[in-house]
């Protein structure tokens, strides 16, 4: 079965259904999605782990076009922003466009009727425009452990937790000190017998200045809809301003690390602890976390942090990369996602039939972060250069559906029916990036992050710079970058 | 590794005195950023963020004002140490000159003398006339400093942020904040000019591309000054921030924003529009 449509959205989480929403209020209706799984909400549909949330405050991360007044916390529960992202998708009409459990396999270029063929488990599609919504935080990692096979326990990843596994008074280990652990490792600390953490790099972390709304502040909120746009505008900016410290300015990164420190120096009071849990590279290399409850829970009498990486699994036990043996009956692996080369790239074909994925054997690259040569009629939210470390992604999809509505315009006003970038305007806009991050803490911080891609040490995940900026630079089409064929 | 970012130190003699400057950032097709700051400020105390931020995008000069030595402090006195800089600096050529607070009452006189020199003007939280209600606050600071009350600067740090700033931070961060100030005989000389100021008949003369912004809940130089200097400046546009007087510190980013943007393209928006704010 071959269903066609003007427009393909691959994947209905924050990015994918921002675009179709956006595309809905704007009067257009030719459009599909299709969903590898039963629900929207990407990420946070799939982490549902014990203690997840977010690390951006709900108000700002949320769309700035359906704001929420209803957020009961500063930083709301991970169930709170996905049952937000499934009522964004049924008041705005969405979900009846989108073809659920349809898992894109393939999708190439037809050059000759100028559209992509893209083959799932449930048919082909056949599209004039293609966009990706497949996100950072889309598939998770797992790291290759020698014996894994022969642990006899439970063994999960964060990204796909087993509510069914009991857990409480085992011996749990966590695998990963990242976001989602530091998350996990206070919940599991309460419930297990005994609980090892096995840490390759100790993050920085500062506090979490959360707390409930009262039932008055979110009436207050739903009465007066410029009381939320007045958080938003205070969070964004009090975000911006802390990428002074990703940019490497003494001042503000001293600042922050001040910050952090005195948050481990007084939940931390043993030495040796201490010295466990400081991080050996500059703040914001690595992701920041914030947290009010880690540092308790590691302290606790039945928590063990392990200096180093788990390293293989040896007669059921676990051993760690500094030799020290622990017997485990769950081990979660907090160890991340596949953010550096995304699985859906190794499965586009573009012009000259080669996947996205070996075309950027050096890593991910693309014009205004948003566009490949070679990839006609193609447009990747939330791909290369797109993540922040100071701010909401919401806020950079956005201006990335903008840029997409203003391409979609062009191409109909130029009856466009092929739209590839300039190899020249992606090389001029790669060029541009490289000496905008020079130097900043991401490259020059002394850590292995998942924002740089050691393949060619470039930073392919971060917009290296603040977050207006990229709306300044990215949030509308620019032509001038592409070369069209008109339809004839 | 921090990137710490090369600046050039000067200095020019003015009156006698010798007033300290730093320059950084490449030079590119932006004309010089001059920055000025305000009462009781300094290079690191007021533009702490915006020198070091605005020197990745183009040339940026900033000065620390000097004591001239006299009894009274004159708005001559500080617009001599400016004009020096620049022309030590920028001999030919435009400059877009920034001043805040105190400041942009400096940066704007200096405009009107300069003439075409200064092609471009960025007044953040200036003002035109001091009014009742702002000497009616300088004599309560006039009161505290004559009663040595050690509640001088917290008085000065409540005038100085708005309510939404402070009450994301606790009570002593509050204080802790203003037992950073340390008032000196100089601060007491600004805050005697900042009862005497009157640059109406200059600000009409000002034919830079001006962009003023006024800060939303300023109890220091409440907004109504801005506006005043955006419509008595010919080719001005406005812009507001909601902050309190210390926008450089509150909104420090936010004012990135609007300094970076008008510096790269000073005619993106014509005289007399009012600027939205940027929602996020």
């Amino acid at each position: 079965m071959t269903t066609t449509t003007p427009i393909l959205i691959i994947g209905a989480g924050f990015a994918g259904l921002g675009m179709a929403i956006r595309l809905k209020q704007t009067g257009r209706d030719d459009f599909l999605i299709i969903e590898r799984a039963g629900d929207v909400g990407g990420t946070w549909r799939d982490n549902h782990y014990p203690g997840i949330a977010c690390d951006v405050p709900s108000h700002l991360y949320s769309y700035s076009y359906l704001p929420n007044p209803d957020w009961t916390r500063v930083f709301s529960p991970g169930g709170e922003i996905q049952a937000y992202i499934r009522k964004c998708a049924e008041d705005e009409g969405i979900l009846p466009h989108i073809h659920f459990h349809t898992d894109m396999q393939e999708s190439r270029w037809d050059a000759e009727a100028a559209e992509w063929v893209v083959t799932t488990d449930k048919g082909v599609y056949r599209c004039k425009i293609l966009i990706t919504g497949t996100g950072h935080l889309a598939d998770g990692h797992m790291p290759d452990i020698p014996g894994l096979d022969g642990f006899t326990g439970e063994v999960f990843h964060s990204a796909a937790w087993d509510h069914s596994a009991d857990l409480n008074g085992k011996r749990i280990g966590v695998v990963g000190t990242g976001a989602s652990a530091i998350q996990i490792v206070p919940e599991m600390q309460k419930i297990a017998s005994e609980l090892v953490v096995f840490q390759r790099s100790a993050p920085y972390m500062i506090p979490r200045w959360d707390r409930a709304y009262t039932e008055g502040e979110r009436r207050m909120c739903a009465r007066d809809p410029q009381v939320v746009e007045d958080l938003r505008s205070e969070i964004f900016w009090s975000g911006e301003f802390n990428f002074a410290q990703r940019r490497n300015i003494p001042r503000f990164l001293n600042e922050a690390k001040a910050l952090a420190l005195g948050h481990l120096e007084t939940h931390i009071a043993d030495p040796d602890l201490r010295a466990k849990l400081t991080p050996d590279y500059e703040i914001g290399c690595k992701r920041l976390l914030i947290s009010n409850t880690y540092y308790p829970a590691v302290a606790a009498a039945n928590a063990t942090v392990e200096p180093s990486a788990l390293a293989r699994i040896e007669n059921g036990q676990a051993v760690a990369a500094s030799g020290a043996i622990y017997d485990l009956d769950v081990l979660v692996f907090a160890t991340g996602f596949e953010a550096v080369r995304p699985p859906f790239a190794a499965r586009i074909f573009g012009t000259e039939g080669i996947s996205l994925d070996a075309h950027w054997d050096r890593g991910m690259q693309a014009y205004d972060s948003i566009a490949v040569n070679g990839y006609p009629n193609l447009f990747i939210i939330n791909g290369p250069n797109t993540g922040l470390g100071h701010n909401s992604v919401v806020y950079i999809i956005e201006a990335q559906v903008d840029y997409i509505l203003g391409a979609l315009d062009h191409i109909a006003a130029q009856y466009v029916e092929v739209i590839e970038v300039r190899p020249e305007a992606e090389e001029a806009y790669m060029q541009k990036l490289d000496g905008m991050a020079a130097g900043t803490v991401w490259l020059a911080g002394g850590c292995k992050s998942w924002y740089v891609d050691q393949r060619s040490g470039r930073l392919t995940l971060v917009w290296p710079d603040f977050a207006h900026s990229f709306r300044e630079e990215n949030g509308t089409f620019h032509p001038e970058g592409y070369a069209t064929v008109a339809a004839e | 590794m921090l990137d710490t970012q090369p600046y050039r130190q000067g200095a020019v003699t003015v009156d006698g005195v010798t007033v300290r400057y730093r320059v950084a950032g490449p030079d590119n097709a932006r004309a010089p950023l001059v920055l000025v700051h305000g009462t009781a400020g300094s290079i690191d105390g007021h533009y702490g963020y915006i020198f070091p931020m605005m020197a990745y995008r183009q040339r940026v000069i900033a000065l620390d004002f000097t004591d001239p030595g006299h009894d009274r402090l004159d708005l001559a006195h500080l617009v001599a140490q400016v004009r020096a800089v620049i022309e030590a600096e920028v001999p030919t050529g435009p400059v877009t000159l920034m001043g805040y607070s105190l400041g942009a009452v400096v940066a704007a006189q200096t405009a009107a003398e300069m003439g075409d020199r200064i092609t471009n003007l960025i007044l953040a939280a200036g003002w035109l006339k001091t009014d009742t209600h702002q000497r009616m606050r300088g004599r309560v600071w006039r009161a505290l400093r004559d009663q040595g009350s050690e509640n001088l600067t917290e008085y000065m740090t409540f005038c100085a942020f708005s309510p939404a700033f402070m009450n994301a931070r606790t009570l002593d961060d509050m204080v802790k904040a203003a037992g950073m100030l340390t008032i000196t005989p100089f601060v007491e000389k600004q805050m005697d000019l900042n009862a005497r100021i009157d640059i109406a008949v200059a600000c009409e003369t000002i034919t830079a591309k001006t962009l003023v912004i006024g800060c939303t809940y300023d109890m220091m130089v409440p907004r109504h000054h801005s506006k005043q200097l955006f419509g008595a400046i010919e080719d001005a546009r406005y812009t507001e921030i909601p902050s309190g007087h210390a926008v450089v510190h509150e909104r420090a980013a936010e004012l990135f924003y609007h300094v970076d943007r008008f510096a790269a393209q000073p005619d993106g928006f014509a005289a007399g529009t009012i600027i939205p704010a940027q929602k996020p």
